[in-house]
C-alpha cells in the first residue's frame, strides 16, 4: 500500500469520493436542501440548524466551509432562505477559494421555495457534471488523511480494536501518511506519556492547555460528568490513567507532530504529514463533521458493536466484543479476546480494509445509513464565563 | 485452562480474556500471540481484569500497555487480581465509597 486511486482536486488535495456537498446556511432551507439532495446522487446535506444569525456561530459556519473543501468533496450547493445574517458568499467564498466549483441561492431572492427547490436541482445537476468530469490519479500515502476515534467502548476497546488500530496508526504514519485523533477529555492523567511524543515542548504544552480547556467545559462545580462509571470498573478498569491509556493507545506511538485547535477563530490543519492530536470532539456526529473540517478523508472507528456511519467520511469501524459484533463491523478483532489472533495481524488486517476503502471499495454500511451530520460548536458566552482564553 | 493478553514486554499484570476460577492455571500471551508464562490464579478473576505477573511492593506501579496506571497500595502477589483493592490511581481516585461498591458487587475476596 503506497498509493490510492482518487479524485485530483485544484487544492492538491485528494478525495477517495466524488461528493457534493448540499449546505442550508441557515435551518429554514433544510426542506430545501433536502428536497434537491433527494434528486441528486452522491449529494450530502449539511444543515445549519441553530439560527439564521453569523454572530455566535463562526465556528459551526467554519465547520460547514471546512467540511465542504475536503478532499471527498467536488464542489457545493449552498442554500439560505435569505432574511438573516449569514449570507451565501459567507459560505461559498472560501470554498471557491479553493478551486471547487460552488453555485448559490437564496430562497427570497427566487419566487420562492418550489421555485428555489426546481434552481437548485438545476444547479446541482450543473455540479455532478463538473464533478463527474474530475481526473483520477495515483496519489502517494502522503495524500492521505486518516481519523481516529473510539466510540461505544468496552471491555474489548482497551485490548483489541484500540491497540490495533494504533499499531495500524503507526504503520501509516511509516509510510508517510498522516492520522488525526482527539477526545481530549479522554487524554486527561496521559499528559506525561504525551510529554514524550509531542516533537516540541511549545506542542506539549499547547496539548496540556486544551486538555485542561476540555476538562473546565465538562467537569463544571456541581454539574459533574462521570469519568469513571462503576461499570467501567466492573468490566476491568482499576484506574482513570487506565481507561486513558486505553483510549490513547489507538493513537500508537509515533510522535506527535501538533494538536490541531478547532475554535470561532482558526481550524487549524496538519502541515507536515505524521500524528496529530486536535480538538475534535468524543461526541461521535460531531467528531466526523470535525475530521470532515480537518480534511480526513477516511476515520478509523473502534468500538464495542456500534453502526456509527458519515456520509462524507467513510468510517471503517473495528471491533473485538463478540457478543455485539455484528454486520456493520468493517474489520474483526474479536479473535484478540479469544487469544487466536495477534495484535499484530489484527493491524494487518486494518491496513488491508483501509486499502480497498481508500480505493473506491464501500465499507459494511456505505449507502445504507449514516449519523446525522452535526455540527458542533462551543458557545463563545460559556468560554467566557469559563475564563478559557479566546486569542 | 484461562488466557491472558499482556499488552507490552513491560507490563506487570495481563488480562484474562474469560472469568478465571480461583486456582485455575492462566497461559499468558504476548501481542504477538506467543505463550510466555503460566501462572496459577490466586483468586476468581473476572473477564477484563488484571492478573499480577510478578508479586507488587505498596507503592510499586502498575505497568500496562508499557505506562504506568497506578500504584499498589498492598503487596500483590504474582497471580493475584490487581484491582480497586489493592490498587490506586496515580493522579485522581475514584472515591471510596464508589470502591467498595466496585468491591462488594464484583464479590472481590480480599486478604
Amino acid at each position: 500500500m503506497q498509493t490510492f486511486r482518487g479524485y485530483q482536486r485544484a487544492d492538491g488535495s485528494v478525495g477517495i469520493r466524488n461528493l457534493l456537498l448540499i449546505i442550508a446556511a441557515d435551518e429554514c432551507a433544510e426542506g430545501i436542501a433536502r428536497a434537491v439532495a433527494d434528486k441528486t446522487p452522491n449529494s450530502v446535506v449539511v444543515t445549519n440548524y441553530n439560527t439564521c444569525m453569523y454572530g455566535g456561530n463562526e465556528e459551526m459556519i467554519a465547520t460547514m466551509i471546512n467540511a465542504a473543501i475536503n478532499p471527498n468533496v467536488a464542489g457545493a450547493l449552498v442554500l439560505n432562505m435569505g432574511c438573516g445574517s449569514i449570507a451565501p458568499d459567507l459560505v461559498a467564498g472560501p470554498i471557491r477559494a479553493s478551486g471547487r466549483p460552488v453555485e448559490t441561492l437564496t430562497c427570497i431572492k427566487q419566487s420562492g421555495t418550489v421555485a428555489t427547490i426546481k434552481e437548485g436541482l438545476a444547479r446541482a445537476q450543473k455540479l455532478v457534471a463538473h464533478a463527474n468530469a474530475v481526473e483520477m490519479v495515483d496519489a502517494p500515502l502522503s495524500k492521505l488523511v486518516v481519523g481516529i476515534k473510539c466510540g461505544g467502548s468496552d471491555t474489548s476497546s482497551g485490548m483489541a480494536s484500540n491497540p490495533s488500530v494504533g499499531l495500524a496508526a503507526d504503520k501509516l504514519i511509516d509510510k508517510g501518511a498522516t492520522a488525526i485523533a482527539g477526545e481530549l477529555l479522554e487524554l486527561m492523567g496521559c499528559e506525561h506519556i504525551l510529554e514524550k511524543r509531542a516533537v516540541s515542548p511549545q506542542v506539549h504544552e499547547k496539548i496540556v492547555q486544551l486538555i485542561s480547556d476540555e476538562e473546565k467545559r465538562w467537569h463544571v462545580e456541581g454539574a459533574q460528568v462521570e469519568t469513571m462509571s462503576v461499570g467501567n470498573s466492573i468490566g476491568g478498569l482499576t484506574t482513570i490513567e487506565e481507561k486513558s491509556l486505553g483510549a490513547l493507545a489507538k493513537t500508537g506511538t509515533r510522535p506527535i507532530q501538533d494538536i490541531l485547535r478547532i475554535n470561532a477563530k482558526t481550524i487549524e490543519k496538519p502541515t507536515v504529514p505524521g500524528m496529530y492530536l486536535s480538538e475534535t470532539t468524543m461526541l461521535c456526529g460531531g467528531s466526523a463533521m470535525h475530521f470532515a473540517a480537518l480534511g480526513c478523508q477516511v476515520i478509523l472507528w473502534t468500538t464495542g458493536g456500534a453502526g456509527f456511519n458519515n456520509p462524507i467520511v467513510p468510517v471503517i469501524r473495528v471491533s473485538g466484543n463478540s457478543q455485539l459484533i455484528n454486520e456493520d463491523i468493517d474489520v474483526d478483532a474479536t479473535g484478540i479476546m479469544r487469544g487466536e489472533d495477534s495484535i499484530e495481524e489484527v493491524s494487518e488486517k486494518v491496513l488491508e480494509t483501509l486499502h480497498r476503502v481508500i480505493n473506491g471499495e464501500k465499507t459494511a454500511i456505505e449507502d445504507f445509513g449514516y449519523a446525522y451530520c452535526s455540527l458542533i460548536q462551543k458557545d463563545q458566552r460559556v468560554e467566557r464565563l469559563l475564563g478559557i482564553p479566546t486569542e | 485452562m484461562g488466557k491472558a493478553l499482556r499488552l507490552d514486554g513491560a507490563d506487570n499484570v495481563a488480562t484474562v480474556l474469560a472469568d478465571v476460577a480461583k486456582g485455575e492455571r492462566v497461559q499468558i500471551i504476548s501481542d504477538q500471540n506467543e505463550i510466555i508464562a503460566e501462572i496459577e490464579a490466586l483468586q476468581a478473576i473476572p473477564f477484563g481484569n488484571k492478573i499480577a505477573l510478578a508479586p507488587l511492593h505498596p507503592g510499586d506501579h502498575l505497568i500496562k500497555g508499557g505506562a504506568a496506571v497506578g500504584k499498589a497500595i498492598k503487596p500483590v502477589p504474582l497471580g493475584q487480581l490487581a484491582h480497586v483493592q489493592n490498587i490506586r490511581s496515580l493522579n485522581l481516585d475514584i472515591p471510596e465509597t464508589m470502591i467498595r461498591e466496585i468491591i462488594t458487587q464484583m464479590n472481590i475476596e480480599e486478604d
